[in-house]
């Protein structure tokens, strides 16, 4: 009961701190990003430059079916620039592809290297085989595995080669997963991060004004103990968390997420990040000491988000952070059907993981109180 | 001047006694080799298979020029290693053949790549007929790097300016700055005085970072023109917040604001095509990434970073007359 009054008065204050505003303002900018700036689907548009040294004909061809593959079907004079010369281009825009034509070979090589598209190519006749020949200008940090599929894109067998891996059968072990769009899948990062971890952050802060203000002291010699007191102040980052995050996913998701498992996570994960922050805090005496190293937390947990977005890269040390699987998490309960059993063992993980900061913070607010 | 420089000492001194030892000598190395570790292995990644063990050691040693192989002792756990959260594919013998185990969740084209791959392998396709030449223009760095580099420096900057935030907080909690209007130094004087600690911060950071991850060798003058006035808006900001605020908290929540404009102006500079780039244009931190990332790529010429610093000082300087009358205010 004693606990329940504290959260309740701890929450009244804070809701009259300029800070709730901030972080209310900060989820409307994110919401408004979401909802009008990241687009619904998008595919990053890839950069081409190419140049032809083709038979009259085979290059007519080979316009042609580029042509048709344009999406306003309309070829686009650009101007590009090299050292102050001003070359003209002609633009082929694709699904997902800005390609250019350039004329001479000597300007493509130039400005692949300068400009750095995603590929520079000469095409021309082999005069031994009779087949097409390409010419690739790359870089140079391009890995060997990169540069190896180049290579072997481009194969004498290129026909027979992309009919056999059509004809190659793909068993999935998930059968019916929905991929989610490009806005929906920066929904698990974003709430990660302007949610459960900032109240990390948020938390030591709000220890350090209670120091100042001589409030812990204070309540030393109340009848209320120390737990209470510091368990008021994770529920009320707990709940500012899920306000928050329900204001971003409400709107973005409307009905597809499981709401009852984001709403676990987020209680969980909450507390899991305010108890680590409650026990940084115990360890300083004001923000500006703790500073370098809830910073340092900070960056390592923003860390997963870089496996996220970029699924073949996660490394067995990435791993083992536990961001990495609460952004999974955050990800399977908006999904549809999404792995219910996943979420609520990260979930149990992020309690339990919490439970164990928590004690420990609680320790050592009292042996502070103590001295 | 020199009473400047007795502020500026001050808060050297205060804040190396506290944590700043630790971040300032610490984190841009540990950062620096992280960002050497990670980006080799980020460049590196294509695709990851996983095979069963000696079973087919030729195309294991096949696909080890395209792909991570990784080896496993049955189908079993070849489908145990598949179901895991990260993106591997498996190929697994069926008869004379091979089926491709995938998890579910992965987009088209890497699965087109994947099929691609174990085709190219069965047809028999080598290196060797291939049809393309590679050349190279002998660039060794990769972009991912840059990228860390480039986000780390603006970090570095920002943090100055929260640095500078909580320092003032302090000093007003402690009472000590009504204590400065009974000194011989002036108000401006101690507006500077507070900033150096703050410009020291991304200063130091900056030349760390550029150090050990093997920049050494850019144009240093442009890079320190461009890290100097991309300083002077997180420090206003800084000053801003903690002029304004009366807790730590309150200006640590506004602070966090100014990742956003930074995370956003990243987004569109690597991902948006040119005719979306205006968008960010009001951001200094758009400009500031694209000067750094120039210098990076040893392509700016001083033209760019003179245009491209001109434009974070004329946005700074827009910022300081908006919000003079609130720092007069904060000060009196």
């Amino acid at each position: 009961m004693k606990l329940w009054y504290s959260y309740l008065k701890e929450l009244k204050l804070s809701s009259k701190g300029f800070y709730f505003y901030i972080e209310i303002i900060m989820t409307l900018i994110i919401l408004v990003l979401l909802l009008f700036v990241i687009p619904e689907n998008y595919s990053p548009t890839e950069e081409e430059y190419l140049s032809l040294d083709l038979p009259k004909a085979v290059e007519e061809y080979y316009l042609d079916e580029m042509l048709e593959e344009d999406l306003d079907g309309k070829v686009e004079k650009v101007e590009l620039e090299l050292d102050d010369e001003v070359i003209v281009a002609d633009l082929y825009e694709t699904e997902g592809q800005e390609i250019y034509i350039i004329k001479d070979k000597e300007d493509l090589i130039g400005l692949t290297k300068a400009d750095r598209p995603r590929i520079g190519a000469l095409i021309s006749m082999d005069s031994e085989t009779g087949g097409i020949k390409y010419d690739y200008y790359i870089q140079g940090y391009e890995s060997d595995r990169m540069k190896n599929l180049y290579r072997i894109i481009n194969n004498e067998n290129i026909e027979g080669i992309i009919a056999d891996a059509e004809g190659i059968e793909v068993k999935e072990l998930q059968v019916g997963y929905e991929q989610l769009n490009t806005r929906q899948n920066s929904v698990p990062a974003l709430i990660t991060f302007n949610g459960s971890l900032m109240g990390m952050f948020i938390i030591a802060a709000y220890i350090f004004l209670d120091k100042q203000e001589g409030v812990i002291k204070a309540y030393a010699v109340t009848a209320s103990k120390v737990w209470h007191y510091l368990m008021s102040k994770v529920l009320t980052l707990v709940t500012v968390t899920i306000i928050t995050t329900m204001m971003i996913v409400i709107p973005v998701m409307r009905t597809q997420p499981a709401y009852w498992a984001l709403l676990i996570l987020l209680i969980t994960s909450a507390f899991f990040s305010s108890s680590l922050g409650l026990l940084i805090s115990g360890f300083f005496d004001n923000m500006t000491q703790s500073f370098g190293v809830i910073y340092v937390f900070m960056m390592l947990f923003m860390l997963p988000a870089i496996s996220y977005f970029i699924p073949s890269w996660s490394p067995g040390w990435m791993q083992a952070i536990p961001i990495y699987y609460l952004i999974l998490a955050f990800k399977e309960t908006i999904l549809v059907n999404g792995d219910m059993q996943f979420v609520m063992l990260v979930s149990l993980g992020f309690l339990l993981g919490g439970g164990i900061l928590f004690l420990l913070a609680n320790n050592k607010f009292k042996k502070n109180l103590a001295i | 001047m020199k009473r400047i420089l007795v502020i500026f000492a001050r808060d050297l001194k205060v804040n190396i006694r506290e944590f700043l030892t630790l971040y300032i000598i610490l984190v841009p190395v540990i950062f620096g080799i992280a960002i050497n570790l990670i980006a080799p292995s980020v460049n590196d990644t294509t695709v990851n298979l996983a095979l069963i063990e000696n079973e087919n050691v030729e195309m294991q040693e096949y696909l080890e020029d395209f792909a991570k192989v990784s080896l496993y002792e049955d189908e079993e756990a070849l489908e145990e290693r598949v179901a895991r959260r990260d993106e591997v594919f498996a190929y697994v013998p069926d008869g004379d053949t091979y089926y491709i185990l995938a998890q579910g969740n992965e987009t088209e084209q890497m699965t087109d790549i994947v099929a691609f791959i174990l085709a190219a392998y069965e047809d028999g396709a080598t290196l060797s007929n291939s049809t393309a030449e590679i050349h190279e223009f002998g660039e060794v760095v990769s972009p991912i790097k840059k990228l860390l580099v480039n986000i780390f420096m603006m970090f570095s900057a920002i943090l100055g300016g929260m640095l500078i935030a909580i320092n003032i907080i302090e000093e007003k909690v402690d009472k000590t700055i009504r204590a400065v209007h009974l000194t011989p130094i002036s108000k401006t004087g101690y507006i500077f005085g507070k900033s150096l600690i703050g410009a020291f911060i991304p200063l130091y950071g900056s030349v760390c970072m550029l150090l050990i991850t093997g920049f050494s060798d850019i144009n240093w003058l442009q890079m320190m023109v461009i890290v100097v006035v991309s300083m002077v808006i997180s420090i206003l900001f800084g000053f801003i917040q903690g002029i304004n605020n009366s807790s730590v908290m309150d200006a640590a929540g506004s602070v966090k604001m100014l990742f956003l404009p930074l995370a956003g102006s990243v987004a569109v500079a690597e991902l948006l095509s040119d005719k979306w780039q205006w968008v960010v244009y009001w951001s200094p931190f758009y400009w500031t990434y694209k000067g750094i990332e120039k210098i990076l790529t040893y392509q700016a010429e001083w033209k760019e970073i003179f245009i491209y610093s001109g434009i974070v000082v004329l946005i700074s300087i827009i910022i300081y007359i908006l919000l003079m009358p609130r720092i007069r205010k904060g000060l009196s």
